[in-house]
Order: structure tokens, then C-alpha cells, then sequence
């Protein structure tokens, strides 16, 4: 159905309907979008299923099952195999290095890197890193922004005051100097004791740069609420300041935070990920997706793309479905608002 | 006024803040004098040289007294040496300054360049075929971290055609212009790339808004031509967001791409701080926060001042918030 078919001219009282709003092409549209959506969670779903199940995926030999920091992904063979090998699919790329005469040419889904270990399985042992880091800290971070906003936005004043010029202060340092700052200060200096890094200096980096922009959001968020009637009516109840927050207001901020997490979660991944790339996060035998894709640097000269782009690929759709099942939310929870 | 007493208030407390914060920073190195002591005068060092060490560093003095001290040597240029290698801070900044200056003007310029002209077609046929293709496209961009984009554009340009150098090497503007562009193309277009998405997606945004406005009913019965109507009537009531968050950028992106500094190789502001910090280097580090946080902090303060003082309407609602 096209825009002629709607008899404009025929009936003068029909609504004037623009363009866009065309029913056929709002279906399409809302039909792409939701095809999008589902994509999305089923990435992100495969993502967890994969990252929970990392030690037992193939090409992982099973005696990496006691700790994970031994775990290591090396694909089984002799010295000559173990060198960077295209993904199997790639049949265009020639092996950069020469290989012997019976030996495989192409291995797995996302090939080797240079000690021949299985690109697809260290991915996935770095999805699981990247998701729990980046899920605690966003976790963590709410509690406190949460807190710290609506302390702020409820009662105003002094506390306003001073939670605002501290939140100044954060901002003003740059973000990810502040992170490998925090992830060195409490890192022991002695390069001995550096494979044992442990996660929660980069777990507590990444909240210390979580908690400004939260804390403005739900500032703002209590603010808008507190002036609202059901608020008063509260109060006028006799309500205690902890009821009116925490059953009140913090309900309608919920839904708000919600999308606003998923957003955050992605932005963490990618500060993980820097941290990662810069040579400041897990330690070596526990890879992470920053750290896999600088390995491949050197290897990128010689031709061996894989080494680099697999892990970012990967990175890249998980980044895609987690902003786009944020957009959803804020969409949908946006509309809800106007409704109500 | 009384925002702008305000918000100059604030400025000057954050500042204070943040210097006093990185001044007395070198009280709480892990590990303590001893590991500054021995930073700069090798292994073994007789107390003389020490107590000269922590001295010259203030750390013999009550924090306030080594604040002073600090912001007397900030501000009047005399910066010290490295601890290992004996060398100016100051130079290496002056070094550093105008590699971050190049790289956050070209990328400002790509991603403004880009965005303007995408996000005016965009809204104008909103969700026409162009308008969905440059919304995914760009919804996309915005997943896209630095270090992802770095090696595929180093993989196409550089790799298998050989256009651009990698790692890049700097060459002054004016020393040899075709050197200075190739050295800075892809690490530019990299920080381009997220800039791009923001920028378009919150200019079209606000010119879908203002399209809506009766002016532009107005100037359309009057004949005025797409072209026009787009860039003279639609653009102008629409930058207030664009010209702000690409204002708040140049702040942020002075110290803030260490990451694509790194991977090419350039020495900016943030990759020689961040290089200070793993070189144990704290004076540098001191300097360069402080350095990146004045900028950032300057940049914010002209950018709210100079709309409070277009636009009334600002200066009433913020010294409201």
C-alpha cells in the first residue's frame, strides 16, 4: 500500500496522515526491530552459556579444570602445528607460515594465534572475565550512585552540596587514567607476584568510574519525583524519609536505571577492555578481549588479521546487543511514562 | 551573575581539589620514600642524597606546605626532571601538547564534518531508506571502541595497502605536511568514528525537533529550497546539543585517548602520563593529571559561560538546579 491509496482527497475530514506514519511502514519498521532484539538476546544469551562453560569447550584440554589461571587453551600437536593457523571458513588465507605436508592448515572457528592456541575458546574464557567485571562493577556502582543521588536529590542542602562537587571532582580527572591509576595503586609493585593479579582493583576502578554519571542520573530522577503529588501525600501520611525513598521514589527510578545499567555495562566493557589493551588487567594466562586483541598487533604486519579481529568481532557484537537491548528498554519504559 | 559566581566557584574548588589531591599524591606511593629515593639515585643511595631527594620533593614538610610548594613550581614552569632518565618534564609535555592538539582537532573536524550533513539528511526524510541505513550505521559506530577500530583500519590502510605509515611518526605541520597527515589519518579517523555517532545521533534528533516548528512551515510556503531550508532555517536552532557536547569533547579528548596514542605510537598528553605511571615516573604523572584536568576543567567553564550568556534562559535554569 502506497501513500496514494489513502483518499485524502475523497473525504474531506480524513486525517491529514504524514508520511511516516504510514501504517504499512510502521509495521516494517517495528517488524525489523523486533528480528533486531531477539538477534541481540540470543548473542548475548550464547555469550553467557559459552562464557559459564568455557573450561569444557573443545580444544581446551580437561587438566586446566583446577584453577583457571592455568588453564591453557593450546590445541593438541607437535611444535610445527602450533603457530597461527586461519579460521577453518577462511579458505582465501594462506597459512603465514609454512606448513608441513599432512599437517591442518586451517583450525576452528576463529583460528590460533601464534602459540597455536584456539582463538574461539580464549574468547570465550575472556567473555566470561570481561561480563563479570563488567556486571559486578555496574552492580556496585548502582548501590552507590543510587544511594549517593537520592541522598542528594531528596533532601537537597548541604549534603546536595557537597555529594555535587565530589562528583565534580571525579569527572574532572581523565577516566581511564583514573582506572589505571586505582588498578596500579593496589596492584603490588613486584612483577613476581603479577600473575597472581587479582580482579577486585579492577573491579573497584571501573566503580569509581561508574559512580559519577549514576549518581547525577538519580539525582536528577529524585528530584523530578520528590515535586511529585504522591510524594506529598506520603509525607502528609507521616511517612519516614526512608519509606518515601526507598518505596516511593526509588520504584519509579528503577525502570530508568534499568536501561541506563545496560548502557553502563557496555561502557565498562569497553574501560575493561582499555585497561586490558594497555597491559592492565588480568594477568597473561587468563585472557580478556583488550588484552587478546593487543596480542595481535605484531601478528597484524605479518598478515594474521584473525589473531586481532576475532576477538574483536566478538566483543563488538556482545557491545551491539547489550546497547541495543538498552535502547529497547529506554524506548519502551519512555513510552510507558508518557502513557501513565 | 550570580550563576556565573557560582559556577566560577565551583571551577575553583574542583581545581583545588584536584591539584591538592595529585600534589600530596607522592605521600601515598606504595612502597613509600624509599622507592622515590631509589628511583632517583640508583640502588645504594648515601643518606645525604636522600634526605636532598625528599627535600627537593617537599616530602620533609607539612602537606600544605608541600601544596604551596607544588602549585609555586606548577605555575612558574620549573617542573624537574625525570627520575630515571634526567630529562625536563616540562619538554616532554611541550612535546606532548601539540600531538594531542592535532589529533582532537582533526577528529573533531572529520566527525563534525561527517555528522552534520548525515544527521540534516537523516532527519529530513526520517525513516526513509538513507535515514535507516545512516541510523543502524551509526548505532553501530557506537560499539565500536578504539582499540577495535585501530587495527581494522591499520589491517586495511597500512597492511595491505601501504598509504599510511604504522607506527606512526610525528612530523610537524609545517616540517612536512604530506608526512604529518599520513602520520595522523588513521589514528584521527579512529577517535572520529565514536565522536561521529554521538554527534549525529543527538543533532538529528533536534532537527527532527525543529522541523516540526512553524517557522519551518512558514519558510517552506514561502518556496524556500530544501538546500537552504536545511542549512540556514532547520541548522542554526538546532546546534545548542551538538556545539555543546562537541565543546565538552575537546576537554575530554586532550587526555583521553591514550588508548589510540598507544596503539600508534604518537606521545600525547595521556600516553605520557599513562607511561609515567607504569615508568614510575610520579612527578610526570602529577603533571600530566593536573595538565588534563585544568584543560578539561577550563574547557567546561567557557562552554556553560558563553550559553548562559547567549541564552538567559540557561543561566536562570542552572542557577535554579
Amino acid at each position: 500500500m502506497s501513500s496514494t491509496d489513502v483518499p485524502v482527497i475523497d473525504d474531506p475530514d480524513a486525517p491529514e496522515v504524514p508520511l511516516a506514519a504510514l501504517p504499512t511502514k510502521k509495521v516494517k519498521v517495528r517488524r525489523r526491530g523486533r528480528v533486531a532484539k531477539w538477534l541481540a538476546i540470543a548473542w548475548l544469551v550464547f555469550m553467557t552459556v559459552s562464557a559459564i562453560g568455557a573450561n569444557s569447550l573443545p580444544y581446551i584440554p580437561h587438566e586446566c579444570s583446577g584453577s583457571t589461571s592455568t588453564c591453557s587453551t593450546a590445541i593438541k600437536g607437535d611444535i610445527l602445528t602450533k603457530r597461527e593457523l586461519p579460521p577453518s571458513w577462511a579458505f582465501w588465507v594462506d597459512p603465514v607460515n609454512p606448513v608441513l605436508p599432512g599437517k591442518p592448515t586451517h583450525h576452528g572457528l576463529m583460528g590460533t594465534d601464534s602459540n597455536g592456541r584456539d582463538i574461539f575458546a580464549r574468547a570465550m574464557l575472556g567473555a566470561r572475565n570481561s561480563l563479570i567485571i563488567a556486571g559486578l562493577a555496574i552492580t556496585i556502582g548502582l548501590a552507590f550512585g543510587t544511594l549517593l543521588g537520592m541522598v542528594a536529590g531528596y533532601f537537597r542542602g548541604w549534603a546536595d552540596t557537597v555529594i555535587e562537587n565530589l562528583t565534580n571532582v571525579m569527572l574532572a580527572f581523565p577516566p581511564l587514567l583514573l582506572t589505571i591509576f586505582v588498578v596500579t595503586f593496589f596492584n603490588k609493585p613486584d612483577t613476581a607476584e603479577a600473575a597472581q593479579r587479582p580482579l577486585w582493583p579492577i573491579i573497584l576502578a571501573l566503580v569509581v568510574l561508574s559512580i559519577p554519571p549514576l549518581t547525577r542520573l538519580v539525582r536528577a530522577n529524585t528530584i523530578a519525583y520528590a515535586q511529585r503529588d504522591f510524594v506529598t501525600a506520603a509525607r502528609s501520611l507521616g511517612a519516614k524519609r526512608g519509606r518515601i525513598l526507598f518505596r516511593e521514589i526509588l520504584p519509579n527510578i528503577v525502570p530508568t536505571l534499568v536501561s541506563f545499567a545496560l548502557t553502563g555495562m557496555a561502557l565498562l566493557i569497553i574501560a575493561e577492555g582499555g585497561l586490558a589493551f594497555l597491559g592492565q588487567s588480568v594477568e597473561l594466562p587468563i585472557p580478556t578481549w583488550g588484552k587478546m586483541i593487543a596480542e595481535g598487533k605484531e601478528k597484524l604486519r605479518a598478515g594474521a588479521w584473525w589473531i586481532s579481529l576475532m576477538p574483536a568481532a566478538t566483543m563488538f557484537l556482545t557491545l551491539l546487543s547489550i546497547n541495543m537491548l538498552g535502547d529497547v528498554l529506554s524506548q519502551r519504559f519512555n513510552t510507558r511514562e508518557a502513557i501513565a | 551573575m550570580r550563576y556565573l559566581l557560582r559556577r566560577l566557584a565551583q571551577t575553583i574548588f574542583v581545581v583545588v581539589v584536584v591539584t591538592f589531591l595529585t600534589s600530596v599524591a607522592l605521600r601515598f606511593i606504595p612502597g613509600g620514600n624509599e622507592v622515590i629515593i631509589a628511583l632517583k639515585t640508583g640502588p645504594g643511595a648515601n643518606p645525604e642524597q636522600a634526605e636532598a631527594v625528599i627535600h627537593e620533593l617537599g616530602l620533609d614538610r607539612s602537606v600544605i606546605a608541600q601544596y604551596v610548594m607544588w602549585v609555586g613550581d606548577f605555575v612558574s614552569g620549573d617542573w624537574g626532571q625525570t627520575f630515571q632518565t634526567n630529562q625536563s618534564i616540562a619538554t616532554e609535555f611541550k612535546r606532548a601538547l601539540p600531538v594531542s592538539a592535532y589529533l582532537m582537532v582533526y577528529s573533531q573536524v572529520i566527525a563534525l564534518v561527517l555528522a552534520v550533513p548525515v544527521a540534516l539528511l537523516s532527519a529530513y526524510r526520517q525513516n526513509s531508506r538513507f535515514d535507516r541505513l545512516a541510523s543502524t550505521a551509526t548505532f553501530g559506530m557506537l560499539s565500536l571502541p578504539n582499540f577495535i577500530v585501530a587495527p581494522i583500519l591499520v589491517l586495511l590502510f597500512s597492511v595491505q595497502r601501504h598509504w599510511f605509515p604504522f607506527p606512526s611518526i610525528y612530523h610537524g605541520l609545517w616540517d612536512s605536511p604530506l608526512d604529518h597527515i599520513k602520520a595522523f589519518a588513521l589514528p584521527s579517523i579512529t577517535i572520529a568514528i565514536p565522536l561521529y555517532a554521538g554527534y549525529m545521533r543527538v543533532l538529528r534528533a533536534d532537527v527532527i525537533g525543529t522541523l516540526q516548528s512553524d517557522f519551518i512551515t512558514t519558510a517552506r510556503a514561502k518556496g524556500v529550497s530544501t538546500g537552504a531550508l536545511l542549512l540556514k532555517h532547520a541548522l542554526r536552532p538546532s546546534l545548542f546539543s551538538l556545539v555543546t557536547s562537541a565543546a565538552v569533547q575537546i576537554g575530554a579528548l586532550m587526555g583521553g585517548v591514550v588508548i589510540v596514542e598507544s596503539y600508534f605510537s604518537m606521545n600525547g598528553m595521556g600516553r605520557v602520563t599513562v607511561e609515567g605511571i607504569f615508568k614510575k615516573e610520579y612527578t610526570t604523572v602529577q603533571y600530566g593529571v593536573a595538565l588534563i584536568a585544568l584543560v578539561y576543567l577550563a574547557v567546561n567553564l567557557l562552554v556553560d559561560l558563553t550559553y548562559a550568556w547567549i541564552d538567559p534562559r540557561v543561566r536562570r535554569a542552572r542557577a535554579m538546579g
